[in-house]
């Protein structure tokens, strides 16, 4: 028995102990300091009178100086208006920040709300040489879709306007939002320990890891929309500061994070200077025709390629994944919306989207929804607003037991062959006289109305009513066509099929370019010039490899029936890493050749393997690929964040104080003190000393490699030590004190 | 009791004087070798060859040699306490319409917009080795190149840019030392101009 109670008293110590030594083990990982000392306070500011327009945080994601952050507080608009961008740094991380450099926009995405700066010039608007730039301090990024629902987090930001040090907040990841386009992770809904301020909008939230998995993000409403906006200065000058000033808005409290694979692209093409220009002039002006609009909301179990698997009325109890779609029109990527959510009329916030950016197009079918969370039972009341003013409502009973009712479901799109096979990819289809959709039907009954209806670009052109016959069977797959007397043509189609008269599916697809197999011939002819004369554009050859590198490159392709207003994307990728993405409305003619998009890079394209991908509706229409010198990216050891920390102190042995100006060289692992032969590519990292004797080495150190270390100043004896390794059980960061014997 | 008066030593033997005289002498070439040893540590040179360029040199031991992304050779003495002595050649291309004075004037231009309190203290011609005509620009600027989160006081730099123009590009030959240090530095500069070919 005594034996009993100590195996059962030694199991049970095990399984508490171990996980919570794992745990342990996991957080000790975290360089808190370095997350501190990455997180930056922004300031838009007017350059005029350098009053502050708006503000909120940033992280420093690369060495040299490189910001991630929000577009909606840096990026000119109507309400950040400011034309200048001021970064301030809590010298001390206990201590408020301290404005220390002007910054550029280098990328921004307005939609996704996310924006990369670089550090361009001192405070007083010297130009920063990038070579005298010193290494700062950085974060590297997550793999966002490897987030966990309830992992833990940090939520790194400055809480206040600038009164406050950098705040460190622990939350967990609640649920993950998906909206069209991109991966399936749209938004991480975050609880955090305590409320999180809008100020902290654009700072960073961490994994266990201490790598950025994503940006916490909070639009900015208008006042009118019960934005809250801080008078912090004088800016009229009349010695008041009243109504007459203009104010720093505020966002909303966060409780959602922008995934930080969203910024990859972002940061891929910022990091080689890489920039895209379409040099095609747009034929067609596609803008916003009138107020923005959301209707026809419905919804849906499942999403498959940006469409509803089904729509229900009702879900059952234990329901774990829905889906609000609706149709938008009008909107624009500075137009905000908001969704909020009540259950049996309680609001329920783990539901709520709270006031974000459109990162959607002009117009079409959008969705909304979280899957991985429990939906408990009861009257789920789903409301939309657009700019802060309830747009739309729908609401769905959710519980009680699966019902085997009549429905459609998984629409797919493409051609029929001769054999009744459907052909194509089911979202993009040619020019052709028919068009066939596909449905999965269950649980039909004979005598059961139904109803299809096309639509092309917004507007009915067909409608079929009938019903249901018992020869078609309770189950299986059902074709429909549409044969408009001219054909198909280019052009956004939608089908909506309805029993019952209640909506139970539907879904779209484009036409555009002619048959050539599986997929159509959209764009054609794709190919590479070099030349650093757009001028002798039509008159140079193309390739596929330039060996001796290019300074600028260009991409041109044929297109052929595409309809203006189309959505299409442009895809650029570097040894295979998406470095610039966007999807937009085609503005050309119909139809044309040579539309030329421009990459270029200050001091010359980095040698790559580049590719250039064209699609519409994710379906990759168009590819090729050109090679610039070696063909691949150099590897940039100063890119990696992950290792030790090391700091310390110089001191003169003989009066105990720091001596200011002394260099301490780490000197790389390939080589000891005595093979040091004073040239710069052997030296790993090099620190001077400021005026207390305190230096920093500005790259963290590798576990495990041996480094050599050298000190040598005028006037005092040197120090040098070979074997300077670092173990996994160092902690960063690693503090030395440096005495030195003066010499004579 | 009578007194002994001592009026000097006995005189030495041949064998104590040339051992006196041999002391003497060795002490002085000992000196002399530790001067001598001085003079070459603190003069000691390392080679430079930049085949691509063209150019070649001796800069002085030690000193730190990089070539960054706006110079093709820079050393700095890394032992200097607060601003490195640095020594640094740049190229830039030209026309055939360009002076000496224009790239100077353009130089002075850039430089006011990166270096704090930027002031061009004398432009004038100069006569590098093999009767090379040039243009030395003599400035000063305030420095401060510690990182953000490390406290330090500015230092006043003085330099001196040597253009001149060779096979269709520009060389920029700078030399620059902390402002109060800058007299006693420059030979080393000069040391290094006597030896460049380009």
């Amino acid at each position: 028995m005594r034996r009993l109670i100590l195996f059962l008293t030694a199991f049970l110590l095990l399984i508490i102990v171990v996980p919570l030594l794992l745990q342990a083990q996991n957080t000790a990982t975290i360089d808190l300091e370095r997350i501190q000392r990455a997180t930056v306070y922004i300031i838009q500011a007017h350059s005029d009178n350098l009053s502050i327009a708006c503000v909120g945080s940033g992280t420093i994601v690369r060495y040299d100086g490189l910001i991630l952050t929000n577009a909606h507080n840096t990026v000119k608009s109507n309400r950040c208006d400011g034309d200048t961008l001021i970064i301030a740094m809590s010298l001390n991380i206990n201590e408020p920040p301290v404005p220390r450099y002007r910054a550029e926009i280098v990328q921004a995405n307005t939609g996704l709300d996310l924006a990369l700066l670089r550090i361009t010039r001192q405070l007083d608007g010297r130009l920063i040489d990038p070579a005298t730039l010193p290494v700062l301090p950085f974060v590297e990024l997550a793999d966002s879709s490897l987030v966990a629902l309830d992992e833990t987090i940090i939520i790194a930001g400055y809480p206040d306007t600038g009164n406050a040090p950098v705040s460190l907040a622990s939350g967990s990841i609640l649920s993950f939002f998906d909206e069209p386009g991109g991966d399936d992770r749209a938004w991480f809904k975050v609880a955090a320990a305590v409320p999180l301020p809008g100020v902290i909008s654009g700072g960073g939230a961490y994994n266990q890891r201490g790598q950025l998995v994503g940006v916490p993000t909070a639009a900015l409403l208008n006042l009118e929309a019960g934005g809250e906006c801080r008078l912090l200065e004088d800016v009229n000058g009349d010695g008041f500061i009243n109504r007459n000033d203009s104010c720093v808005p505020i966002g909303d409290f966060i409780s959602v994070l922008r995934p930080a694979n969203d910024a990859r692209p972002l940061l891929r093409s910022a990091s080689l200077n890489l920039s895209v220009e379409t040099l095609t002039s747009p034929g067609f002006q596609i803008a916003p025709a009138g107020e923005a609009t959301f209707a026809g909301l419905f919804f849906a179990p499942a999403v498959v390629e940006n469409l509803p698997t089904t729509v229900i009325g009702s879900a059952p109890a234990g329901t774990d994944s829905l889906f609000l779609f609706f149709d938008y029109a009008n909107m624009t990527p500075e137009t905000i919306y908001e969704l909020r959510v009540t259950v049996d009329g309680v609001p329920a916030q783990a539901f709520d989207l709270p006031p974000v950016r459109w990162s959607g197009g002009e117009r079409g079918l959008w969705y909304i929804g979280a899957d991985g969370v429990n939906y408990a039972n009861g009257i789920y009341e789903f409301r939309l607003y657009i700019n802060g003013i309830a747009a739309a409502s729908s609401s769905i009973l959710v519980g009680g037991p699966t019902q085997t009712i009549p429905t459609f479901t998984n629409p797919a799109f493409g051609i029929l062959d001769e054999a009744g096979n459907l052909q194509g990819n089911g979202y993009v289809l040619p020019t052709a006289p028919i068009a066939t959709a596909r449905f999965i039907y269950q649980n039909m009954q004979p005598g059961l109305p139904w109803t299809v209806i096309w639509s092309y670009n917004g507007l009915q052109i067909a409608r079929t009513d009938d019903v249901w016959r018992e020869a078609d069977g309770a189950n299986g797959a059902y074709p429909v066509s549409l044969r408009p007397p001219e054909g198909l043509i280019p052009g956004t189609y939608r089908v909506d099929v309805y029993l019952n008269s209640l909506l139970t599916t539907t879904g779209s697809f484009v036409v555009a370019g002619t048959q050539a197999g599986a997929v159509p011939r959209v764009f054609s002819n794709l190919e590479f010039i070099r030349t650093d004369d757009p001028l002798e554009l039509p008159e140079t050859a193309a390739a596929n490899t330039f060996p001796d590198g290019a300074n600028t490159l260009y991409a041109r392709f044929d297109w052929e029936r595409i309809t203006p207003g189309t959505n299409w994307t442009i895809r650029w990728r570097v040894d295979n890493d998406i470095f610039y993405e966007e999807t937009r409305p085609w503005s050309s003619q119909e139809q044309g050749v040579d539309f030329t998009v421009r990459l270029t890079a200050p001091g010359g394209l980095p040698d790559g393997t580049y590719t250039l991908d064209l699609l519409i509706n994710n379906i990759l229409l168009e590819t090729a690929q050109v090679s610039i010198g070696i063909g691949q990216l150099a590897i940039n050891r100063l890119a990696q964040a992950g290792g030790v920390q090391l700091q310390g102190r110089i001191l003169d042995a003989e009066t105990g104080k720091g001596i200011e100006g002394i260099s301490f060289i780490l000197i790389s692992e390939e080589f000891s003190v005595r093979e040091f032969a004073w040239n710069q590519d052997q030296i790993y990292a090099l620190a001077i000393t400021d005026q207390d004797g305190n230096f920093e080495i500005d790259r963290t150190l590798q576990i495990g490699a041996p480094y050599s270390a050298l000190v040598a100043a005028q006037g005092y004896l040197p120090v040098a030590a070979d074997g300077l390794e670092i173990s996994a059980e160092d902690t960063s960061p690693i503090k030395l004190v440096i005495p030195l014997t003066r010499d004579g | 009791m009578g007194i002994i008066v001592i009026e000097g030593i006995s005189s030495e033997t041949p064998r104590q004087r040339w051992a006196n005289a041999f002391t003497i002498i060795t002490a002085l070439v000992l000196f002399l070798y530790g001067l001598n040893v001085r003079e070459n540590t603190l003069n000691a040179v390392t080679p430079y060859n930049n085949v691509q360029a063209g150019i070649t040199a001796l800069y002085p031991a030690n000193w730190l040699l990089d070539t960054g992304e706006n110079s093709i050779f820079r050393v700095r003495d890394m032992t200097q306490p607060g601003f490195k002595t640095t020594i640094q050649i740049t190229i830039q291309p030209v026309s055939s319409a360009t002076t000496e004075r224009n790239l100077a004037d353009r130089l002075a231009l850039i430089r006011a917009q990166t270096f704090t309190d930027y002031s061009v203290l004398s432009i004038e011609s100069y006569m590098l080795r093999n009767e090379t005509p040039a243009q030395a620009i003599a400035y000063s600027y305030v420095n401060r190149d510690t990182g953000p989160f490390q406290a330090g006081v500015p230092v006043v730099v003085a330099g001196l840019d040597i253009i001149t123009l060779s096979r269709g590009q520009a060389l920029i030959i700078t030399f620059r030392a902390q402002s109060d240090i800058y007299d006693r530095e420059f030979s080393r500069f000069e040391q290094f101009l006597s030896t460049l070919d380009f």
